[in-house]
């Protein structure tokens, strides 16, 4: 029961999520959309289910980061999936970039 | 007691008035050496304002000519620099502007072999290659010899900014340990806002100014987002990393390396994959069963999935062979010989380094399905169940 109303709660967190420039084809050209869910993971998640293949284009099929990926809650840089986002979070999806 | 001539003195007037600058900071800025990477977007605005700001001795190093798509951002460049050498235009054009300094041009490719007498002859690198792999080249280089970079890029709006101080920071590997080449889109591909590169080219100049005549604060482990679209900056920290495999404790990169991911450049991707969305790959397939097919071996395409066995197992195309990517370089000859590949997975991404693999392997050419199974589900076969990629 108590599992349950955790996952109700997180569901309803909604993040503000900042897309990087070379995954906005995912979004409609949107720099900015929401996602929800409790930790990156389940934003992430979130965000595949809206826009599929998304999520693999940052995140390998080990649950890794991957190299030319960086991830920011607000200004702190997230190392694991499991980190918390909280309501009125900003989620920053950040990739290299190769032009000159 | 300047040594500054009165024609200098005339020329440099607004920084002299600064009280960072001065007529010490300028003569710091006279005896600077700064090589500029790239004749592109970037270095063109960053190599102007050095130029004009009496950096004494400028580096260009790019190894193309001005085409005429360069015009709409490459401000070095004028109509009748088409088809000239990019550095030679540059040096021209560079000394045109500020005759008081030395400019030289290296008419070369940034490569393993080259990169480190390059840069011996530099106190300040900037990077605004449009070459992943030269990204790497040029950061090994400078950390293994101790020099300054500014290192930046662009894409569509967007622009990237970061300064590595040796000893002092971190590198440009401990922000993105690698880039999979072909994951990335470049400017070719994708676009790009021509003024966006005069903006972030210009921040730029402005860290190695900085550095040289020591104001203010670098973009030393931060990581400037420039989004023109929406006219913001954003910072974001970053740490050197202890496991960086060039500026690290136990670093296993001692000299620069010409890259060997396996992956082959952007120009060879657009040249020789055909991107298809799922309902011309349905018709190539289609096509397969035809009596003109089965009389031209060659053009009969055989799919290979390169998703994860347990991917592959709860849902495939029908005659797909499972090559999972990480195994392709491997059993690229599990491929028939003269059929063309389609190379398939969940969403395009994977598919996409496969058909970089298989090129590398010496596949002639090769398809990638674009969206991968998931746009296949959605415009071909709803009935079909694709497996999560996790």
């Amino acid at each position: 029961m108590a599992r349950g109303s955790r996952v109700s709660i997180s569901e309803r967190t909604v993040v503000t999520t900042r897309v990087a420039s070379p995954f906005r084809s995912y979004t409609d050209g949107r720099a900015i959309v929401e996602s929800r869910g409790a930790t990156v993971r389940e934003a992430l998640a979130d965000l595949d289910r809206r826009y599929p293949g998304m999520r693999f284009r940052m995140i390998d099929e080990q649950d890794r980061i991957r190299p030319h990926i960086r991830l920011y809650v607000n200004t702190d840089a997230v190392e694991q999936l499991d980190h918390r986002i909280g309501r009125g979070d900003t989620l920053h999806l950040i990739c290299a970039l190769s032009g000159g | 007691m300047t040594t500054l001539s009165a024609a200098e003195r005339e020329r440099y007037q607004r920084h002299l008035s600064l009280e960072e600058v001065g007529v010490s900071g300028q003569e710091k800025l006279r005896a600077a050496r700064v090589l500029v990477v790239g004749a592109g977007g970037l270095g063109s605005p960053a190599a102007l304002y050095l130029a004009a700001s009496g950096v004494g001795t400028l580096g260009v190093v790019d190894h193309d000519r001005v085409d005429a798509s360069n015009l709409q951002r490459q401000v070095l460049f004028e109509t009748a620099s088409v088809g000239r050498s990019k550095v030679e235009a540059a040096r021209e054009r560079l000394l045109a502007l500020n005759p008081c300094i030395d400019v030289h041009a290296h008419d070369l490719e940034v490569r393993a072999a080259t990169v480190m007498d390059l840069l011996r002859g530099y106190d300040i690198v900037l990077d605004g290659t449009d070459s992943i792999p030269t990204r790497y080249i040029v950061n090994d280089a400078c950390v293994l010899l101790r020099k300054p970079l500014v290192s930046a890029a662009i894409h569509r709006f967007e622009g990237q900014l970061m300064t590595y101080l040796p000893g002092l920071g971190p590198c440009y590997r401990c922000l993105y340990p690698e880039v999979p080449e072909g994951l990335v889109p470049n400017c070719a591909d994708a676009g790009v806002l021509g003024v966006l590169p005069g903006v972030v080219g210009a921040m730029q100049a402005t860290e190695a100014i900085k550095l040289i005549v020591s104001a203010g604060s670098p973009a030393s482990g931060r990581l400037l987002v420039y989004d023109a679209l929406e006219l913001t900056v954003r910072e974001f920290r970053f740490k050197r990393r202890q496991d960086c495999a060039v500026c690290g404790d136990q670093p296993t990169i001692l000299a620069p390396t010409d890259p060997s991911t396996g992956l082959c450049d952007a120009t060879t991707l657009r040249d020789r994959v055909r991107r298809l969305r799922p309902a011309e790959l349905q018709v190539l397939l289609c096509a397969e069963h035809s009596h003109e097919r089965r009389e031209s071996a060659t053009s009969v395409p055989v799919i290979v999935d390169v998703r994860e066995p347990r991917e592959f197992a709860t849902g495939h195309l029908e005659g797909a062979l499972n090559i999972p990517v990480a195994e392709l370089a491997a059993r690229l000859h599990e491929i028939p010989p003269g059929r063309l590949p389609a190379f398939i997975c969940r969403s395009g991404a994977r598919s996409l380094i496969a058909c970089s693999v298989a090129l590398r392997g010496g596949v002639a050419q090769a398809v990638n399905l674009e969206g991968g199974m998931l746009a296949w589900v959605a415009e071909v076969d709803p009935t079909l169940v694709v497996a999560a990629a996790r």
